[in-house]
């Protein structure tokens, strides 16, 4: 008992240190919490004989808690009318962002000699941008009041409804198919895909029931509610084999009808923001550094492939929102940084079979999100001196010919 | 002047205006109730923030500037555009007033200016919805929603001229 209060209350000290030092620093507190976890876990703290944070079952549970409600509040924000209204916009720009970026990770896994479904989970993992760095440093920066904006949330809610699906796919990939071979992968797709249409049944046709859980004007009752409903749907998804994260986006999508939504939002991000740093420092815990070197030959090709076809996408998105070149560029630059969702697919193939799925894919991806974050990030704030750059190399090569 | 509005998915939403300068007045309302206002030069230059409101300060400044505290051009009255060409207006009853003494039934007002009285201000009560039989008395505020014609015959139908 004393030693589980401790070791959390350790993860919290720690986690608050690192979010403090990404104030002080001005980068996104993504990669710190990411850090941090590696520093007070078995690997760094527990090799020196510290006290350390141990990546026991407990941690795992809030973790776990931590992408549900990442995937829940992802659900509650994306909204089908609003997709609609805009749909052949986000829908180009979001096929355009998916047509490079997905294959170019799955040419660069099954170049590495992986097999297709870890080929998949690389391409997913340098694909999907960060939703939450980028949105908190598009407000930072106050881009948010330019036209670039809009193709950038755009393509993130393509992406994020993408990405739904593809979890549901890899998930059954992941966990069912290995070991049971094509009837087994048939069984558990079938399984994923029911449970889901069962759910997604529910949503659309349970608004009325959304509604009446949430009509409660205390805010502790409010908040329970929620979490009572959509951490056992989870649960029960995580169970049958089924992505949990899906299921919660799911849930998100239905309590986005009950009219309760901005409720939701305000009062519900403080607990999923908590939630939230402990599976980035749980990423962290479960992270050698030893195995960052060796996977260093990987990682530089993955950054130095995906960060040009990124500025591509963006620029091509941008042009498709009838941008000019100078903001169409902005909006490839706002595509780069990678971040929660890279990690949950990590997470993911931690879960699988092989080698490459438990032990390179979760550090390859650890230390892809901490150099794209952090590069993302850097490349939107001096956003100025890099298109200089650019358009010096573009007069200097014009000159020339 | 037109005002555009879009959203922004996990933000909040965004309210473009264009003013008579050719500037654009950019407001982001975010998700959570703060409020940041930008200013853009032209259509091509970058949003430049100006200030930025919590929740309920930004309401008092709306206030404000919707002239509820106080209002320059007609002093006397105080007037709510609901949109449209409907107001929503305060008139006052003075003491010389030929309607004061009269309930609402009698004074016909609704049948002859088309502006209703949707709340009688008396003192610091309020009468909602008032019906036929409620008396008007001087130095009442009457709260009337009509057109602005609507409104203006109102208004001399209570001031007497």
């Amino acid at each position: 008992m004393a030693a589980g209060l401790l070791e959390l209350g350790q993860v919290f000290a720690v986690l608050a240190i690192a979010g403090a030092a990404a104030l002080r620093i001005g980068l996104s507190v993504i990669p710190l919490y990411v850090v941090s976890g590696m520093l007070a876990g078995p690997f760094v703290a527990g090799r020196f004989g510290v006290p350390y944070v141990s990546n026991g079952e407990l941690l795992t549970v809030l973790a776990e808690v931590g992408i549900v409600l990442l995937l829940f509040f992802l659900g509650l924000e994306f909204s089908l009318d609003r997709l609609l209204a805009a749909r052949s916009r986000i829908t180009r720009a979001g096929v355009i962002d998916a047509a490079i970026n997905l294959p170019l990770g799955i040419a660069i896994g099954l170049a590495l000699g992986w097999s297709v479904v870890e080929a998949l989970l690389l391409g997913g993992i340098v694909y999907i941008s960060s939703s939450a760095i980028i949105t908190k440093t598009l407000i930072d920066l106050g881009w948010i009041a330019n036209d670039e904006a809009d193709p950038i949330l755009g393509t993130l809610v393509f992406e994020d409804l993408l990405i739904a699906v593809y979890l549901a796919v890899v998930t059954s990939l992941v966990l069912g198919g290995a070991d049971a071979g094509v009837s087994g992968l048939g069984r558990s797709l079938a399984i994923a895909f029911g449970f889901l249409g069962a759910l997604l049944l529910a949503v659309q046709y349970g608004t009325e029931f959304f509604s009446r859980v949430l009509d409660v004007s205390d805010t502790e009752s409010f908040v329970l509610r929620i979490l009572g409903v959509v951490v056992p749907i989870a649960g029960v998804a995580l169970a049958l084999g089924v992505s949990e994260a899906v299921a919660a986006f799911f849930v998100g999508m239905g309590f986005s009808t009950s009219g309760h939504r901005e409720r939701i939002e305000r009062q519900l991000t403080p607990v999923r923001d908590v939630f939230a740093a402990v599976f980035f420092f749980w990423i962290g815990v479960g992270t050698d550094p030893r195995l960052l070197p060796g996977i260093a030959l990987p990682l530089a090709a993955a950054v130095l492939l995906t960060t040009p076809a990124k500025l591509l996408s963006g620029y091509l998105g941008g042009r498709v929102y009838d941008l000019s070149e100078h903001r169409s560029f902005r909006v490839g630059l706002g595509l780069v940084p990678r971040g929660e969702f890279s990690l949950v697919i990590a997470a993911l193939a931690a879960g699988g079979s092989t080698t490459v799925m438990r032990e390179t894919i979760p550090a390859l991806a650890v230390g892809y999100v901490l150099v794209m974050s952090v590069v993302g990030t850097l490349l939107m704030q001096r956003a100025d001196r890099v298109e200089g750059l650019l358009d010096r190399v573009r007069s200097d090569t014009g000159a020339s010919t | 002047m037109t005002v555009y509005e879009s959203d922004l998915p996990g933000v909040g939403k965004k309210h473009e205006i264009d003013l008579p300068d050719g500037s654009q007045l950019v407001v982001v309302t975010h998700n959570e109730g703060r409020r940041e206002v930008f200013l853009r030069a032209d259509p091509d230059s970058d949003s430049e923030k100006l200030f930025e409101l919590p929740d309920r300060l930004a309401r008092q400044v709306g206030t404000i500037l919707e002239g509820a505290y106080f209002q320059p051009v007609k002093s006397q009255d105080i007037e709510t555009l609901l949109g449209g060409d409907t107001l929503l207006e305060w008139v006052d009853v003075g003491e010389d007033s030929p309607i004061a003494g009269q309930t609402l039934g009698e004074s016909d007002l609704r049948a002859e200016t088309g502006a209703s009285v949707v709340a009688v201000e008396r003192g610091t009560d309020v009468i909602p919805s008032p019906g036929a039989e409620t008396t008007i008395r001087a130095g009442d505020r009457l709260v009337v929603v009509g057109t602005r014609e609507n409104c203006e015959d109102f208004q001399s139908r209570v001031d007497g001229t």
